[in-house]
């Protein structure tokens, strides 16, 4: 049997948020087996952009998981909003930037920054590459480990939403140190991290602009998850590499996902798809043009275009 | 041959070294930087003395005209003092220092010393802010009644090509002497000045802390100039996603005889811009003529032209156009503007 996605249209305040949350999980009837007594929130704060930027995880989407998972499995579970810090981006400041702090007091959850946690070092393979990760020890000791990430477009592998927010989980923050080989390492940290469940903030999401798309889907199948994104954000999965790349390497199957909930094709004409091919390609004539035209005249070039 | 030392070679500084390459008669002969990677950036560009720590550098300063300072700003003050008291001229990124008391203090400094002091108010030297500056000067506009000034970007949070982390002390308005205001507002209230050409209160200011930092990301201030009607809107904030190479830039001045806006004198598209200013340099140098620095990026070409009018000013002992007295006027009224909000907010 395939995976199910549920697909629900929320609108931005905190009760109904909460309320379509809970139309999400039912339908796709989550019902964990083991006991709930701690829980990991991966959000996605990839850098100091709020939430309206489509950028970063809603705190209000991470507000109405917590109302949820109160009201399941009791008041006195622990629950944790975990990130690591990135290249530029240091965790301690983006989860006061992005009012963080504030939802964690009023919550009464615990706010954790995987770059300060213990480490396990694993190493997997994948697409013949042997691959190093640091991985917070603490992850794997959760009960229920959720991965809320953004719905967006990323320049480098087009798409961005479940697996790789699982990335986002990786301790070291020089992450960009697995750019070069971005896709299989997408991959390979899911081969070690599995949430249980995806809950999409897609409230804000990212194409050529910002768009309220007013979207949450909720799956325990990340692979699926992306799969359908990738539709709404107007791409042909098959053609995302690390989506080829998971298959190949067993993390899903495209056949047998089903959706339910309100159709996707809704969502897909609201975003606004942007051709990231031609943008990518454009960028780097640019670079190459500058750095030929500085070779040549021995003009400047600004130290912040310079280091690319 | 003016001789330059630079103390501090992060992103602002190695810049600053680039463009003193491109100046007739400079040569950079030291610098210092605690980071090793900074100072290896030095010695590519033919830097010989380098040195970790910059009081080194001033102690072995027999041959240094002037230094340029990039440090972060809380240390703008100690090493503006050390290096007057070297005997050499300044150059110094704005803020002059965080705190009027220090910003009085180096003014009495440079008029002791009789050297050259200029803070990096480089918004001045934009072509578009030169020509309407000019027309209005010429009374193209009749009297000056408002100006409204408006920049938001990420500022110190904005994301370059390669991903670096924001400087620590940017997070710390001790160090950083605030937030919005004395970074992107800063130049926002020196065009004021530059524009009415005297002296200005603050009326009104209202600072927002959209990110919960100890310091503001957002401030709309008003001004008003001493001795005539004009007024100044002032819009900023830290808390726009901002993108290369989009500048969220605008200045209008509106005089009773009509306006100027720097909109209708920038280029429409960077891009045909780059191309058009990029093929002129290259025939340029083609001829053997010398090329015009940064031309071909429209809005980076004011920090080589800020640099050019401090080394002539040097070379020729002439008045710099941006003195200690602008760093001092500036930081004064920022911090009238930070006493009016508590003010309002109570």
């Amino acid at each position: 049997m395939g995976s199910v996605v549920s697909l629900v249209r929320t609108r931005v305040s905190e009760e109904k948020i909460k309320n379509s949350i809970a139309e999400a999980l039912d339908l796709i009837n989550f019902r964990p087996t083991n006991p709930v007594s701690c829980v990991s929130i991966k959000v996605n704060l990839c850098y100091y952009w709020n939430a309206a930027t489509g950028q970063t995880t809603d705190p209000r989407i991470v507000a109405g998981i917590v109302d949820n998972l109160r009201e399941r499995y009791g008041r006195d579970i622990d629950i944790r909003v975990v990130e690591a810090d990135a290249s530029a981006m240091r965790t301690r400041h983006a989860f006061l930037m992005l009012g963080y702090e504030k939802l964690a007091k009023e919550k009464n959850v615990e706010l954790f920054n995987l770059s300060k946690d213990d480490v396990d070092e694993k190493r997997v393979h994948v697409n013949g590459r042997e691959i190093v990760f640091k991985i917070p020890r603490s992850l794997l000791k959760s009960d229920l480990f959720i991965n809320v990430p953004k719905l967006k477009i990323w320049r480098p592998t087009k798409i961005t939403c479940a697996l790789k927010n699982i990335f986002g989980c990786i301790a070291s923050s020089r992450k960009i140190a697995y750019h070069q080989f971005l896709d299989e390492a997408i991959v390979g940290i899911n081969k070690i991290l599995h949430p249980n469940l995806t809950i999409v903030d897609g409230l804000v999401a990212l194409g050529r602009f910002p768009v309220q798309l007013g979207l949450i889907m909720a799956s325990t199948d990340p692979f699926s998850i992306d799969w359908v994104a990738s539709q709404i954000m107007g791409y042909n999965p098959s053609k995302i590499r690390f989506l080829r790349i998971a298959m190949k390497e067993k993390l899903g199957n495209p056949r047998g996902i089903t959706t339910c909930g309100e159709n996707p094709s809704m969502f897909k004409e609201d975003f606004p798809k942007a051709n990231l091919s031609s943008s990518k390609m454009l960028m780097d004539i640019q670079i190459r043009l500058l750095r030929l035209y500085a070779t040549l005249t021995r003009d400047v070039i600004p130290p912040w275009l310079e280091e690319t | 041959m003016t001789n330059v030392g630079m103390i501090g070679l992060g992103k602002m500084g190695r810049f600053h070294m680039m463009n003193c390459l491109q100046i007739d008669d400079i040569d950079v002969v030291a610098a210092a930087d605690p980071s090793e990677k900074a100072l290896i950036k030095g010695k590519s560009a033919g830097v010989n003395d380098l040195y970790v720590d910059y009081h080194d550098l001033l102690n072995h300063s027999s041959k240094i005209d002037a230094v340029i300072i990039s440090l972060p700003n809380f240390l703008h003050f100690e090493s503006i003092q050390l290096a007057l008291e070297a005997g050499l001229n300044v150059f110094v990124e704005k803020p002059m220092a965080n705190t009027v008391e220090e910003c009085r203090e180096i003014v009495k400094l440079v008029e002791k010393s009789g050297r050259k002091l200029m803070v990096g108010h480089c918004m001045r030297f934009i072509d578009a802010i030169e020509k309407m500056k000019t027309m209005k000067d010429k009374g193209h506009i009749g009297d000056l009644e408002v100006v409204t000034l408006e920049m938001l970007l990420n500022g110190p949070f904005g994301l370059g090509f390669v991903p670096t982390p924001v400087p620590e002390w940017w997070f710390d308005p001790k160090k950083s002497g605030g937030g919005v205001l004395i970074d992107m507002g800063y130049h926002l209230i020196d065009l004021f000045r530059f524009f009415i050409g005297g002296d200005c209160k603050i009326e009104f200011c209202c600072l927002d802390h959209k990110f919960y930092l100890p310091m503001e990301d957002g401030a709309i201030v008003i001004l008003r100039s001493c001795d005539s009607s004009a007024k100044g809107i002032i819009n900023t904030g830290w808390f726009q996603k901002s993108v290369f190479p989009g500048f969220n830039f605008r200045a209008i001045l509106h005089g009773n005889a009509g306006y100027l806006s720097s909109e209708d004198l920038v280029p429409r598209n960077v891009y045909v811009h780059a191309i058009k200013e990029g093929t002129k340099n290259l025939l340029r140098k083609a001829i053997g003529k010398k090329i015009r620095t940064l031309s071909y990026s429209y809005y980076y070409t004011q920090y080589y032209k800020e640099l050019q009018h401090f080394f002539d000013c040097v070379k020729h002992d002439s008045n710099l156009s941006v003195s200690a007295t602008d760093g001092l006027k500036t930081i004064e009224l920022i911090e009238e503007a930070y006493k009016t909000d508590s003010r309002r907010e109570q």
